[in-house]
């Protein structure tokens, strides 16, 4: 809020600090990510709530694809800021996956009718998210990357042999 | 729903502290509250500015429009390519003069370019109509919505009053790049609740709606016709005109006072904080001139049909089809208002503060003591913005229609400071005087002022259909010219062509050419004639009638509304080619060659408090200490 004639040479962004940049960095694509999320979510929890109320499978699958392009949107930040789904995003994602299938599983086994009208779209639309997620994965990553992500067994215990070229040598 | 509605908003305010207190943790230096630093996330101004471009119109204003004349009304909507086509021009430069010669607000490069104290005091009384009257109709608009859908629950002063706070909050935590990150995010928000909100009856097949019964507006009106080129009318409360005020020119002027809203203060400030790159650009060509406008044109007629009872009545329709689309259609229209309502008074705020306060009242506050300031006038703008929208509606309606058309009479000194070096300081002041005078004499307030203080007008507002923007700049630009001719020369002139030379040196992206731009501006003017000018009058029954056919063909669209998405659609390609081709929706700050407009011998200098500035602020200090 300097006057003009005292501001004749902007900071120049580029040439900040680089922790302060990228907390800055970080602060820009969650609310990008909220931007995404929110549209998205709010217009698929209307249509998950249509479905549910008994007007069809087409309107859950019109939820699922809400999800689906959420995701995608996601991951094309992702990969126009050059960054991947962080600690939080992925505890929410997964957490939120998970729900989803022990409330199916027991809606299914409890709720009488339940499996008959939805189990199968329901189910559907898991399986197509699942497998949007290790698409995604997969081209990020590359199946061999990708499928290190969940190697936690082997990460569990590093011996320095592991670093080995020929053993591995992944870190 | 009003359990639900009061947590979808809840919801929203807690969102927008989160990020606020998350921006205010990342931006810890206090020099950036006002201002980001010039270091705006690109996405974040392209979401804004296309939120701000859609709600600042007044969407509950112009759906009730479009409700009560039909298609003529709607017909405005492709002012917003207009519009975009008005922003892409100033931003790129406004930018640059931020970055090469430190004028980081409108008010601040028009008033150094100048050389014009009175500049810089025309653009912050601009700044102040639209943080507060304009402001304030928005957000007593959002607060009548959220009475009426609470059913009497919350009365309107009490939602105003949270409203109003759930806005201060983000703004005094984070600042402006918290404020514009929120608004970012509620604008992607605000988009898709209108694609919702206008897809989800015809899904369901809700019985009504424009397809079925058109738009239902009194009786007489031309609902799908514009009702001829102009007509010789003394304006709205003198004359009544059966068949509808928008005709051709109606058309042509309300779009124009859309350039006005492009050219607010506020939305060039927020073009000036940006970062570079092509972002800004983008989001006018594709979120601007394409989405908005496309949804100003082809999905407001759709709503507008289903709301001839009020947005009351159609929330309970939908409510009971589907409880979130109820909730969604009124989320929309209190959405829009607040976003609105909120950034102007947000930046007016930080711009009267940097501008005058910081510059002219306490010129030696270092930048924490700055950041106190702002948000202490956040705080006093809100409070004043809570009590005008919820005590003073009529005074804030009244004064709210000066905003737009006021700011379109900056055109010819933001035309003189981005490119033509021959418009004078003389010519912008006088121009902008007939300017403002013919806006205030053909609208609300200069109307009722003279015929209770004197005697009755002869005309009343819009004289001959024309929107007083039209009025006003006509006028502007006759005075600009004329004054030009005999003040082009001199010592200030040479003062203004350094900053030209500066652009011409820090000219980025590709050169158009001169055919190339000939091929530009002809195209453009062809467009705007059969768009929003008297050829728009041809789409009445261009596709209905063909001339050469000699039948009638059923295209199942009103032919005027395919009229509007065929320009609409060339529009887009217009501004695209505008942006990209010519370069001007491009900015970079690489190998920027910086300069001082801070010569001696001109009126506007240094950061020195005016004498009886000083001497009033002394007065007070001396007698508290």
């Amino acid at each position: 809020m300097q006057p003009a004639t005292e501001r004749s040479d902007l900071p120049d962004p580029a040439a900040r600090p680089d922790p302060a940049r990228s907390h800055l960095m970080r602060l820009e694509r969650h609310a990008l990510v909220l931007a995404v999320w929110l549209p998205l979510g709010f217009l698929a929890l209307a249509l998950f709530h249509r479905g549910f109320a008994g007007f069809g499978a087409a309107w859950l699958a019109a939820g699922f694809g809400a999800v689906l392009a959420a995701f995608v949107l996601h991951v094309i930040v992702n990969a126009v800021l050059g960054t991947w789904f962080n600690g939080r995003e992925v505890a929410v994602g997964a957490g939120a996956f998970a729900l989803a299938v022990l409330a199916l599983a027991l809606f299914s086994l409890l709720s009488p009718g339940f499996a008959g009208s939805f189990f199968l779209p329901v189910a559907g639309g898991l399986i197509v998210l699942a497998a949007a997620v290790v698409i995604a994965m997969v081209t990020a990553f590359g199946p061999r990357g990708a499928f290190e992500r969940f190697d936690i067994i082997r990460d569990n215990n590093p011996r320095d042999g592991s670093r080995l070229p020929h053993r591995g040598g992944r870190r | 729903m009003t359990a639900l509605l009061v947590a979808a908003l809840s919801g929203l305010a807690i969102l927008a502290v989160y990020i606020a207190a998350l921006s205010a943790r990342v931006s810890a230096d206090a020099g950036s509250f006002s201002d980001a630093g010039g270091d705006l996330p690109g996405w974040a101004v392209m979401f804004a500015t296309a939120g701000i471009l859609l709600a600042g119109i007044d969407l509950p204003a112009h759906l009730a429009l479009i409700g009560t004349y039909g298609l003529q009304a709607s017909h405005i909507g492709i002012g917003l390519v207009l519009a975009a086509m008005g922003g892409l021009l100033f931003r790129g430069r406004l930018w640059l003069a931020a970055r090469i010669a430190g004028l980081g607000s409108p008010g601040e490069a028009l008033g150094l370019y100048y050389g014009s104290v009175a500049l810089r005091v025309v653009v912050l009384s601009l700044v102040v109509i639209f943080a507060l009257p304009f402001a304030a109709h928005l957000l007593s608009g959002a607060g009548g919505l959220l009475e009426t859908a609470t059913g009497g629950a919350l009365p309107r002063t009490a939602a105003i009053a949270v409203l109003a706070f759930a806005l201060f909050l983000p703004a005094v935590i984070g600042g402006w790049r918290a404020s514009v990150l929120v608004l970012a995010v509620q604008s992607a928000l605000l988009l898709a609740l209108i694609l919702f909100t206008v897809g989800f009856p015809e899904l369901i097949r809700l019985p009504g709606g424009f397809l079925s019964v058109g738009i239902a507006v009194p009786e007489g009106m031309a609902a799908d016709r514009i009702p001829g080129v102009f007509q010789y009318s003394a304006g709205i409360g003198k004359d009544h005109l059966p068949e509808g005020i928008f005709t051709t020119l109606g058309i042509a002027s309300a779009s124009l006072s859309l350039v006005g809203l492009a050219i607010s203060p506020g939305l060039l400030w927020l073009a000036q904080s940006a970062r570079p790159g092509r972002e800004g650009g983008f989001g006018l060509v594709w979120l601007g001139a394409g989405l908005s406008a496309g949804i100003l044109l082809l999905a407001a007629p759709f709503l507008a049909a289903r709301l001839s009872a009020g947005p009351g009545p159609y929330a309970e329709i939908l409510r009971a089809a589907e409880p979130l689309a109820g909730l969604a259609l009124i989320l929309l229209l209190i959405l829009a208002g607040q976003m609105a309502a909120g950034f102007f008074a947000t930046s007016g705020t930080l711009l009267v503060m940097r501008e005058l306060v910081c510059r002219f009242v306490l010129p030696g506050l270092d930048a924490k003591a700055q950041r106190l300031a702002a948000r202490i006038g956040l705080g006093f703008a809100f409070f004043a913005l809570a009590v005008l929208a919820g005590f003073a509606p009529l005074f804030s309606a009244l004064f709210a229609s000066l905003a737009l058309p006021l700011s379109l009479q900056l055109l010819p000194a933001l035309l003189g400071l981005c490119f033509v070096p021959w418009i004078s300081r003389g010519a912008v002041l006088a121009g902008l005087v007939f300017g403002a005078l013919l806006v205030f004499f053909t609208e609300p307030p200069g109307l009722i002022l003279f015929e209770a203080l004197f005697l009755d007008l002869p005309w009343g507002r819009w004289p001959l259909t024309i929107h007083s923007a039209a009025w006003g700049l006509a006028f502007n630009l006759a005075v600009v010219l004329l004054a030009s001719i005999f003040s082009k020369g001199g010592e200030e002139r040479a003062h203004r062509e350094r900053l030209h030379r500066a652009f011409a040196e820090n000219r980025r992206g590709p050169a158009i050419g001169r055919t190339g731009a000939t091929a530009l501006w002809s195209l453009t003017l062809i467009w705007a004639f059969l768009a929003v000018g008297p050829g728009a009058i041809l789409g009445n029954w261009f596709f209905t009638q063909p001339v050469f056919a000699g039948a009638e063909i059923l295209p199942g669209l009103p032919s005027l509304m395919i009229w509007q998405l065929l320009f609409w659609l060339i529009g887009v390609m217009l501004v695209w080619w505008l942006a990209g081709r010519s370069g001007l929706g491009v900015t970079s700050d690489a190998h920027l060659r910086r300069i001082s407009l801070t010569d001696p011998g001109l009126a506007m200098r240094g950061a020195r408090a005016p004498d009886w500035i000083a001497a009033g602020v002394a007065r007070v200090t001396g007698r508290l200490s």
